[in-house]
């Protein structure tokens, strides 16, 4: 392995902007300084404004510069004169900048509108060279650096890969030429999916509306729309207009209306006790937002409340801009309610239906072959298993007490059958703890019974009414010894009668499983003994040492309603005997002579079934796969997608003052951003909107959007802050660059490819990331570009990496969305039960990242660091935590994947060929082979081992000690830096 | 650390901390417990304790006794009390009258403070708790409340306090998350879901965002090995990708490849670290009969109590408990009381626990939710039936130890509990006094994003409550 230390002349000083000799330049040197330290207080907000102040124009500026004040306040001492003034917590101006400030006013104090106000002007390529290497060399020259070398050959590829399809390299190909690479990743169908991923999360696209109900939407055709247009290297100005304005233009067609849900992304809220209206305000607002970040680069949303403290943004101006968005036909809800909708079939839905169709008829036969199997083994159960029932069989064991203990003060006294009566006081209400252990000759628990009896006089409980009420019920198991309790999971209960009870309500037994004491049973039954069963989710094994504790609870409002009398039973039989109160189908069978007829044959059947795990396990992903099939035939038939259409009659606007909705100020009318591009047109419309954006008079968004592009193949833009151009913003590393780049675009026709062409095929682009000490020092953020940054690969780009690089990647373009692996429990979680996540089986499970369900207000969980999808964001999130190995060590993906890889591929050196694109040098060899033998040691003498690892997923267990040391090789090899990095 | 990484670190982060330590921000191998010092100010709390009541508890029914409302019952509310407050659409059209609070008040222990009689447990530890009866807030809906309630903004994406707090402080605990956050398990818990952003790292790198302790199968996410895979052999690979990371490093001199080996160490420690932390079975009996028979049920609010005591003894320096469940519209003498019954010995002995350990002078416990509720019943007034709706002008909160007066009641309501009438404390009041008694100077403590100077206490002015430091 060779170092490549690279040896480069150091120059002690990083050279600032401007080099010594050359004249200030107002607006990337000052106007900057006078931004930061000065605007907040003398800026363009009329309403923060000291001293009826303004240092953004340049007539009170003269005549500060002329009195001589504006050196004095910068650079005294006095803290009573001194600016920016101590208690507004902006440091004073350092020396350096001091001294620009004097040599700008030595030089007359020349004054320019912000850079990214002015219109880019294309300059003059300084040399023969590929434009973008031209730029950055001379800039490297100035400082006495020069490009990096080339990286290496199996490392561009991989790089090259991730930029423009998001996915590694899908051969080994090592033959091509480096343009015709290129040329095929462009014209790769994952190419428009890479560049979706960017977009969507500009778009803050997400499958749930957010907020409380978090109601899902059927969004998702436009996410194939924006795939498609990509794919089809749509000019971007028609992609911008088509979205903006698709159902304005003449003749809309249906996909024209669909790009249009792009401004329908943002969140809805559903939640009780909002005002419709003052969340219609809120889209209004994110819709703004989200078109000067994403657009214009500038930060809107500080204008919303009052005019901006530091570009040239009014508060009036905002609201100018938010009339556009003002008039949609849409009133604010959630949920089914946020019209307006389009209705729209879409094609991509059908292919998944078709595979859907295939895996239920997989998935029925393999559970008619596993019930197939299980009637065999019934058939000869069945007499062994009645040989052992004595004619007077219960399924039902009574049970006796070990402790009974009340909350509130009530007293118990048990009788000789196990029969309970309460005595003593009689509170309000009371909770009772009974500590049980498993009657004897059950060898497991399945459910238990409870009965409330009569006292004499056939009341129930002591109360006035002679009713009980049980709000809820809980089984506890506890080792004999130990202190804390093991809460039983139960999933059904039923009684012998119900009150009739709607809404919520005392009545329904179900309801004393959840924990609410507003609802519980009660019976309209005084005079005759009531029963309740109640099934376990999962059968238990009690161990000799365990015990278990009923907790009955009596928590109800008016109360007075505690059970008088009762008893318990518990049973060890599964299926109908805890799930009805009919009699058992081991009593029926223990209670006739001669065999079982054919009914009662069935029911044995049924609950042999519920133990026969093979079977179940066959018949849930039956079910499984006929739920999604489901789903998919929806998902095939007319949705509504949520568009922009224009109201009728147009809304009057108003200035929000402190961007409180029901604020309401002066009314303002439809205008362009002034201070952006003045533009007249008479009563303009959003398709007037969306001209002016992509007007080449436009300065801002072909330098905004060719920086986006920038970003996604370098790993960090020229403007360092990508939602930000403003004043507050990073000043372009390279301005003549940017503004080079941006012309090009505007020229080229907004051909997003020929721009992302230009960028990869630099000398630039192709540069090695490998960095030296002292170049790190001096330029720790690669400002001059003098090298690549490496950085890690977004999460979603490591999923399908994985996927790839194992073969288990399932490239279908479009569709409805899929539902990766991620822990139980998740959405259940944060809602309350209200969602469950069940992860898509089949194929389904192998799709692509950008077509994963994302629910907004639980995103996706293995995508640590991404972005929110809540309102729109540009930058990139970098982190490195632990949750992040955690994830990648032991989320199913990885790991399936790191089985696929073991199965398919035989060698240390082909696993890490197929991973890392490279063969593995000698030392990394010996690390792998130590590892790879450390496994195989374990799981040869624990096959067992080898067959629990290597099951996961899909993939069936092998006692295979050697899949299962290669899987662990695997998925070190995922878990490398190097495999998750952009080198 | 080298000094090149350090001011890298600086540098992006685009952290201004003023005076405060480094010490957390710069890797937590360096920061111990006493590196902490050194901020804006030497901090009185070291860790915080939040119990978060989620749905906005009645302080009506709970500790805003106000026997003279029983002379208005069923009457309307007059205007010069509602002047204007809005209501949210469930009771807009309906008639505000009055309802009494539905509970007895006892004054305990010297300091005399009212409890009512639906918190028993808390009335015995009166004299260690500060109560601030003045907090106020201005939203009415749950999620903007509660974000506005954590986050100092009203819309989600704001950095929560806790993030503020790792960010500011760090831990000196290298093998546990700096922030982790702890929900009740309830079978129906509420229909306000508890969002991830509620302890979001916002724009702050997101190491700070508050790490989920479930009571699952794993307890942090992902973070239980695969089945059939021994823990020699995670341990091998773990030393095996730190060796070849490490050659990584030599050949790209990336800093961050350092970083990632550290890290997956970390979450190897992570995974002994955390299922100790969980396992309570070294916990004598008496602490369960102490935090009450909830608290032998892993998942409770009772055994997240145990565990929060747990994290502070192991110096994690911000613990939130989230008990969902508080928004009682109707039916409080059945739904406000069982929640009452869920959280009020467990957070009486979480404070006595801590105080018989020598941790409460330096923790900073927190009890309380989102906002207030309405003195007008809803549903009716004179039935059992009847609830409050949500009601932003007045709440109140209670807090211990930490450097925060105890046995104090400060600021107080109107005749209806509907206006502050004295010391209003305004939620961004509340950030400021707890950065405060962590050492920092809220209006220092900034990070700038999107061209601008963000702080938890955002732009309007707020005011540390320096009346109830002790």
């Amino acid at each position: 392995m060779s170092l490549t230390w690279r040896i480069v002349l150091i120059s002690t000083l990083f050279v600032s902007e401007a080099a010594w000799g050359e004249a200030v330049r107002f607006s990337r040197e000052i106007l900057p300084i006078l931004s930061d330290r000065c605007f907040h207080c003398h800026g363009p907000d009329e309403g923060h404004r000291k001293a009826e102040l303004r240092l953004d124009e340049q007539g009170s500026v003269r005549e500060l510069i002329g009195s001589g004040e504006l050196m004095h306040r910068l650079s005294t001492q006095d803290s009573d004169e001194q600016m920016p003034p101590p208690d507004s917590h902006r440091d004073p101006l350092s020396a350096e900048e001091l001294s620009l400030v004097e040599r700008w006013i030595s030089e007359g104090a020349p004054w320019e509108k912000h850079w990214a106000f002015e219109k880019p002007i294309r300059p003059t390529v300084p040399d023969g060279e590929h434009p973008i290497d031209a730029f950055v060399m001379e800039r490297l020259r100035k400082e006495g650096l020069t490009l990096s070398p080339a990286a290496e050959a199996h490392t561009l590829r991989r790089r090259v890969s991730f930029d423009l399809t998001g996915l590694p390299p899908a051969t080994m190909d090592t033959e091509s030429t480096w343009g015709a690479m290129v040329d095929d990743l462009l014209e790769s169908p994952h190419h428009g999916e890479r560049l979706a991923m960017w977009w969507l999360d500009a778009a803050r696209y997400a499958d749930t509306d957010g907020y409380q109900a978090d109601a899902e939407r059927s969004n998702w055709p436009w996410r194939d729309w924006v795939v498609d247009a990509f794919n089809a290297n749509m000019p971007f100005d028609r992609f911008t207009i088509e979205q903006f304005a698709g159902d304005l233009l003449p003749e809309a067609t249906q996909e024209q209306i669909l790009a249009t849900c792009f401004h329908r992304n943002h969140m809805t809220n559903g939640e009780g006790g909002r005002l419709p209206e003052e969340s219609r305000i809120d889209y209004v607002i994110d819709r703004v937002n989200t078109t000067g970040t994403v657009w214009l680069g500038l930060t809107l949303g500080c204008t919303q409340c009052h005019s901006h403290k530091f570009d040239p943004i009014s508060h009036e101006d905002y609201y100018s801009l938010f009339a556009f968005f003002d008039s949609i036909d849409e009133d604010g809800k959630a949920g089914g309610g946020a019209k307006p909708y389009l209705k729209y079939q879409s094609p991509k839905a059908k292919p998944a239906v078709e595979e859907m169709e295939a895996l239920v008829a997989s998935c029925k036969e393999v559970e008619s072959e596993s019930k197939a199997t299980a009637q065999r083994d019934f058939e000869s159960w069945l007499p062994k298993i009645r040989a052992t029932l004595s004619e007077d069989y219960e399924a039902w064991a009574p049970v006796s007490s070990n402790g009974l203990v009340s909350a509130e003060g009530s007293e118990f006294v048990a009788d000789a059958e196990g029969s309970v009566t309460v005595v003593g006081p009689n509170p309000i209400q009371d909770d009772y703890r009974i500590t049980v252990s498993l009657p004897e000759g059950l060898n497991r628990l399945t459910g238990w019974k409870l009965e409330v009896l009569p006292l004499d006089g056939g009341n129930l409980s002591r109360g006035a009414s002679g009713e009980f009420v049980l709000t809820n019920v809980k089984l506890l198991l506890r080792k004999r010894g130990q202190s804390q309790v093991r809460d039983l999971e139960m999933n059904s209960a039923v009684a012998s009668s119900e009150k009739g009870a709607k809404g919520r309500n005392y009545g329904n037994v179900k309801d004393v499983l959840n924990d609410d004491p507003r609802n519980g049973w009660t019976t309209t039954g005084v005079g005759a003994l009531q029963t309740a069963v109640f099934a376990l989710a999962e059968p238990l094994e009690v161990e000799p040492d365990e015990e278990l504790i009923v907790v009955l609870y009596h928590r109800s409002t008016e109360g007075d309603g505690n059970i008088g009398k009762f008893r318990l039973w518990m049973t060890d039989q599964a299926g109908e005997t805890v799930r009805s109160l009919d009699e058992a189908p081991f009593e029926a069978l223990a209670r006739i002579p001669g065999d079982p007829d054919k009914s009662l044959r069935e029911r044995l059947f049924q609950q042999y079934l519920v133990d026969d795990l093979a079977y179940q396990k066959a018949k849930r992903r039956h079910a499984q796969a006929r739920k999604q099939r489901d789903q998919a035939k929806k998902a095939a038939g007319d949705l509504n997608v949520m568009v922009l259409s224009e109201r009728k009659e147009s809304r009057k606007t108003h200035i929000l003052e402190r961007g409180v909705w029901d604020a309401k100020g002066a009314v303002v009318q439809r205008e362009f951003l002034p201070a952006v591009l003045p533009w007249q047109r008479e009563a303009p419309s959003r398709l007037d909107l969306a001209q002016w954006l992509v007007s080449p008079e436009n300065p801002l968004t072909a330098r905004v959007v060719v920086n986006h592009l920038w970003q996604m193949m370098f790993g960090a833009g020229l403007v360092r802050t990508p939602e930000d151009f403003g004043l507050q913003g990073d000043q372009p590393t390279h301005p003549e660059l940017l503004d080079w780049l941006a012309v090009e675009f505007l020229e080229s026709g907004w051909n997003v490819r020929h721009m992302l062409r230009l960028m990869v095929t630099s000398k630039t682009y192709q540069q090695s990331s490998v960095v030296s000490e002292e170049v790190l020092e001096r330029d720790p953020k690669n400002l001059l570009l003098g090298r690549t940054n490496r950085y890690r690969l977004p999460a979603w780009m490591i999923r399908d990496a994985a996927l790839q690089v194992s073969g288990l990647l399932h490239p279908m373009l479009g569709g409805p969305p899929v539902k990766p692996y991620q822990p139980e429990g998740v959405w259940a979680e944060m809602f309350m039960g209200r969602f469950s996540y069940e992860p898509s089986i089949g194929s389904a499970q192998y799709r692509r990242t950008l077509y994963a369900y994302w629910r907004r207000t639980a995103a996706p969980t293995f995508l640590f660091d991404s972005a929110q999808r809540r309102v729109c964001e540009v930058g990139m999130r970098r982190t490195n935590t632990p949750l992040h190995a955690l994830t990648l060590l032991n989320d199913v993906t990885m790991l399936e994947s790191s089985r696929a890889l073991a199965e398919s591929v035989t060698s240390i050196q082909g696993l890490a060929r197929q991973v890392l694109g490279r063969s593995l040098a000698e030392k990394e060899s010996v690390v792998f082979a130590r590892e790879y033998l450390r496994a195989f040691a374990v799981y040869e003498r624990d096959a067992a081992a080898a067959r629990q690892l290597t099951t996961v997923g899909q993939q069936p267990g092998r006692a295979d000690a050697t899949l299962a040391a290669r899987m662990m090789v695997a998925s070190m090899l995922l878990n490398l830096d190097e495999a998750m990095t952009h080198e | 650390m080298s000094e090149l990484t350090r001011r890298l670190f600086l540098q992006q982060t685009g952290v201004n901390l003023g005076a405060v330590a480094l010490a957390g921000l710069l890797g937590r191998e360096q920061a111990t417990a006493a590196s902490l010092a050194g901020s804006h100010w030497a901090p009185k709390a070291k860790r915080v304790i939040f119990l978060t009541q989620s749905g906005g508890p009645s302080q009506i029914e709970l500790f805003d006794h106000k026997p003279g409302l029983q002379r208005w019952a069923g009457k309307e509310l007059p205007d010069s009390v509602r002047q204007g407050q809005r209501l949210t659409t469930m009771t807009a059209n309906q008639e505000q009258l009055i309802m009494p609070g539905k509970t007895q008040f006892q004054r305990h222990g010297q300091s005399g403070a009212t409890i009512s009689e639906w918190l028993p447990h808390l009335g015995r530890v009166a004299d260690e708790l500060c109560f601030i009866k003045s907090m106020t807030t201005d939203q009415i809906n749950h999620a903007p409340a509660m974000t506005k309630f954590l986050t100092g903004h009203q819309i989600p994406g704001r950095p929560s306090m806790g993030a503020w707090s790792s960010y500011g402080l760090g831990s000196p605990n290298k093998d546990l998350p700096e922030y982790l956050v702890l929900i009740s398990k309830m079978k129906r818990g509420s229909d306000q879901p508890l969002y991830d952003h509620y302890w979001g790292s916002g724009f702050l790198p997101s190491q700070h965002q508050g790490v989920k302790l479930r009571n699952a199968k794993d307890p942090v996410l992902y973070l239980r090995d695969p089945e059939g895979l021994p823990p020699e052999l995670r341990r091998g690979m773990i030393s095996g990708l730190g060796e070849l990371n490490a050659m990584r490093w030599e050949e790209t001199g990336d800093p961050e490849i350092r970083t990632r080996i550290r890290q997956y160490e970390m979450a190897h420690r992570m995974q002994t670290s955390v299922p100790e932390l969980n396992d309570l079975s070294d916990e004598p009996e008496s602490v369960f009969e102490m935090y009450g028979p909830d608290s032998r049920r892993p998942g409770s609010y009772a055994a997240n109590c145990i565990l929060a005591r747990r994290l502070a003894e192991r110096g994690v320096p911000f613990v939130q408990l989230f008990h969902p469940d508080w928004d009682h519209h109707s039916r409080l003498s059945s739904w406000c009381t069982a929640r009452c019954r869920d959280t009020d010995q467990p957070s009486a002995a979480l404070v006595m626990d801590l105080k018989e350990r020598g941790l409460l002078e330096d923790t900073l416990v927190i009890w309380g939710g989102e906002f207030g509720r309405g003195v007008a019943g809803q549903g009716k007034w004179d039935s059992p039936e009847g609830g409050r709706d949500h009601h932003p002008r007045c709440f109140t909160l209670w807090m211990a130890g930490g450097g925060v007066q105890p046995g104090m009641t400060y600021g107080a309501t109107d005749d209806f509990s509907y206006n502050v009438a004295k010391d209003p404390v305004h939620v961004r009041d509340l950030h400021a006094t707890a950065l405060h008694l962590l050492g920092v100077d809220h209006e220092r403590f900034t990070h700038r994003f999107q061209g601008l100077d963000y702080k938890l206490t955002g732009v309007e002015p707020s005011r540390v409550v320096n009346d109830i430091l002790s």
